[in-house]
């Protein structure tokens, strides 16, 4: 039974922070200080290659349901309390914006991630609504088709390609995932032979769950409860998750695509991280099933595996410490998992990021990577 | 986005859940197989031997197009975003190729009579570089080590060190199981095209190139029968190899090969076709037909598109032929229907359709 236990962290470490949140003063901080002393203790642990128990299915479900369930009630929770002047020191604010753009990210945006992946109904409707989270409703088409389908290719608007650096990422990525979410909405409209604005379109309901969110967090926190609410959402979830992304494929090649392969993503397995992601890191797993639930996912002991999860978040912001880190990691990649004509296409991107030195063969790659389209 | 899972309630077998170790497949009409629960419906099948119609292998081309009788699959993206017709949705057609099977399965499709070859990926050079009228290039690779197979199938190219990856079909006969050292292709400059365009652009003997395949099943026809080839542009690529084959193959039958261009300065591979005549004197029969020759040139031929020239004036015993159509969606569309009225029975129509192959 410790499997499931396990996993109450997540619920408990939400409680914890929303009792901070309510004490206020300097406990606005406590969820913080929690995950972030969590996740750094994680760092010096080993990585967890265990399976999951799995014969209670509906225990897990359950928590994280619950955990979700959690994540939605707090948000409100937050906004209300911003909205009775509840902080009123600078240091209270700035703890209680930060607590729950961590909590929301590490725990919250996992939790409805895994949902709307699922096959069951109520679980999947859960994930969808609980996207309003990460303030972006449409995110899953472009999550499920293109980031599912075009992994590790310049046509997934999610992959990072070798040399560019987090800030530049993010810029292209926001563009990316509209323009993408837009050309998926509207064959699929077209498809079905429906009008643009018809309300069975995923795109417009999705619209009315947002809306209705921003709504209830204005009528519980008034204007600044609501501004605080979707800054937590937008700043928290959205972008450190669109920063999780980045770090997940970075630099990484394939010459099938459309056919994902365990070699085509990293994967973070250190005990807290597995738990507290609810194994999207054990990303190889997540990639070949992704219908799969977070109980049966089996860790790739043998896969490509970056640093620890916070470490990595960390070092994107710093782009050089970043590429000193990865450069190495994806020298060994090129190496060790990549098939002949994916050390070609990874020659060819390490001279477009202007690593050559990477290459085993600069002067025949760079006379290859000359002549190619 | 996905979407929920399909399940047909089955009137003879409930879908059963916790099967781990297999659910059984049960195909209208055919033999009965056995796929793992969360396996790939086509790549379990495949794996077992189970010759399931199939080309792309990731939800592009529609030939896996499998209906669902009872039973229960999840689909890897939502239909709608897959070359299923909204017609096919509600007729509860589904992509085995994008399908996980999640219980026992009762499915109609018609399995292949035929050995499937398994794709491989392998690399070489281009040795042959060549432009034909019409913006086409006769492109040739020497392979590193040879590749098999069969007349109609097509190959996915990708220069080295290239993301970019497209199809394009073998217009030599097949080799045999022992394969071909060289393969050959007719790539359509597209105004645009990011693979057509930079090959286009100069002579690009010597470039190191990858090909993986073959992918594909248009050609597969064992029965000897007249053989009616329409092709819309390149489309005449794997036409050439069809009809070679089936020459070959079938010493008695005859081909008839209706080639449709835009006009006279664009007819290519006219001297593959009569390469072909010499081959087999009397038993090929070309009819180019252009689209937008203008008016007194003096071509004497056919005008209009490839569905003009499909009538009871070309002679064919339409009940008894086996059609092979290749070309840009509409007009395999076209004469698909075209073809069915003129009362070819449907299951002989093979075609493959020459969308844009980026993924
Ligand atoms: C099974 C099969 C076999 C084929 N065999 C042949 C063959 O033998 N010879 C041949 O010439 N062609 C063949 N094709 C077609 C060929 O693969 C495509 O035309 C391919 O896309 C050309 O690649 P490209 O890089 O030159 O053009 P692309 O960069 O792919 O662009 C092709 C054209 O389509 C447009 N386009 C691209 N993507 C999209 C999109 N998502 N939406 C709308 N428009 C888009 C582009 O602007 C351009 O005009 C085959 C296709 C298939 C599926
Ligand atoms: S093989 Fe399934 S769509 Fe092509």
């Amino acid at each position: 039974m410790l499997d499931y236990a396990k996993y109450l962290l997540s619920p408990v470490l939400l409680a914890t922070s929303a009792y901070g949140l309510w004490l206020g003063g300097p406990h606005a901080w406590l969820g913080f200080g929690l995950l972030i002393g969590i996740l750094l203790f994680d760092a010096f642990l080993e990585p967890d290659h265990s399976l999951r128990d799995a014969r209670f299915p509906w225990l897990y479900d359950l928590i994280v349901s619950v955990q979700l369930v959690m994540g939605f009630a707090m948000i409100l929770f937050y906004a209300w309390l911003v909205g009775q002047g509840h902080f009123d020191s600078t240091s209270s604010k700035i703890g209680g914006f930060v607590t729950m753009m961590f909590t929301q990210f590490v725990i919250v945006a996992p939790a409805l991630h895994e949902m709307f992946h699922r096959e069951n109904l109520f679980h999947r409707w859960l994930g969808r609504i609980g996207m309003v989270m990460i303030f972006d409703p449409w995110r899953e088409i472009t999550h499920v088709v293109t980031h599912h389908i075009h992994t590790v290719t310049p046509d997934d608007p999610d992959y990072a390609r070798r040399g560019e650096n987090l800030y530049r990422h993010l810029a292209k990525t926001f563009a990316g995932q509209i323009a993408e979410s837009y050309h998926l909405e509207r064959r699929m409209w077209t498809k079905r032979e429906r009008a643009w604005f018809d309300p069975r379109n995923a795109w417009v309901w999705r619209v009315g769950i947002l809306v209705a969110f921003v709504g209830l967090l204005w009528l519980i926190g008034g204007g600044y409860g609501a501004l605080a609410g979707v800054g937590v959402c937008l700043l928290g979830p959205r972008i450190l998750l669109e920063i999780f992304n980045y770090t997940q494929h970075y630099g990484l090649v394939t010459a099938t695509p459309g056919r994902f392969e365990p070699r085509h993503t990293w994967n973070h397995l250190t005990p807290f991280v597995r738990l507290l992601a609810l194994e999207i890191t054990n990303h190889a797993g997540h990639h070949e099933d992704s219908y799969k639930p977070f109980y049966e996912l089996v860790p790739d002991r043998t896969g490509p595996k970056q640093p620890q999860f916070l470490i990595c978040l960390l070092l994107a912001f710093v782009p050089p410490l970043w590429f000193l880190m990865i450069r190495e990691k994806l020298h060994h990649w090129d190496r060790h998992y990549a098939t002949p004509q994916e050390r070609e296409i990874a020659e060819a991107e390490n001279i477009r990021a202007g690593w050559s030195d990477l290459n085993e063969r600069p002067t025949l790659a760079q006379a290859r990577f000359a002549v190619a389209p | 986005m996905p979407v929920d899972t399909i399940a047909v309630p089955g009137e003879t077998r409930a879908p059963t859940r916790a099967d781990a170790r297999g659910c059984r497949i049960a195909v209208a009409g055919e033999r009965d197989f056995q796929a793992g629960r969360d396996e790939l419906l086509l790549l379990s099948a495949l794996n077992q031997g189970v010759n399931y119609p199939h080309s792309c292998r990731v939800g592009t081309c529609g030939r896996c197009k499998t209906r669902l009788v009872s039973g229960k699959i999840s689909p890897l993206v939502d239909f709608a975003l897959s070359p299923l017709t909204n017609r096919d949705l509600k007729d509860g057609y589904i992509l085995a190729c994008q399908a996980k099977v999640r219980s026992d399965l009762e499915i109609e499709v018609g399995l292949i009579d035929h050995r499937v070859t398994l794709p491989l990926s392998v690399v070489g050079e281009i040795s042959g570089w060549r432009v034909l009228p019409g913006g086409v290039i006769d492109l040739r690779i020497a392979l590193d080590e040879p590749l098999a197979f069969q007349a109609g199938q097509y190959a996915a190219l990708a220069v080295s060190g290239s993301f970019v990856r497209r199809s394009f079909s073998f217009y030599d006969a097949p080799p045999g199981p022992e394969g071909a050292r060289e393969v050959g292709f007719l790539v359509k400059h597209l105004p645009g095209g990011r693979f057509s365009g930079w090959l286009a652009a100069r002579d690009r003997c010597g470039v190191r190139i990858w090909v993986e395949g073959p992918f594909g099943q248009m050609g597969l026809d064992d029965t000897p029968r007249h053989a009616l080839c329409v092709a819309g542009g390149t489309g005449i690529a794997p036409i050439l190899s069809i009809a070679e084959d089936r020459l070959q193959r079938f010493p008695t039958e005859g081909v008839t090969v209706v080639f449709g261009v835009r006009a006279q300065a664009d007819l290519f591979a006219l001297d593959r076709l009569e390469r072909l005549s010499r081959l087999a004197p009397g038993r090929i029969r070309v009819v180019p037909i252009l689209s937008h020759e203008p008016a007194g040139s003096g071509w004497s031929g056919a005008r209009g598109l490839v569905t003009a020239a499909l009538d009871p004036g070309l002679g064919i015993d339409w009940g008894r032929a086996s059609a092979f159509v290749c070309g840009a969606l509409p007009m395999v569309e076209a004469v698909e229907a075209r073809l069915t009225a003129l009362g070819l029975p449907r299951g002989r129509i093979h075609a493959d359709k020459f969308e844009p192959s980026g993924l």
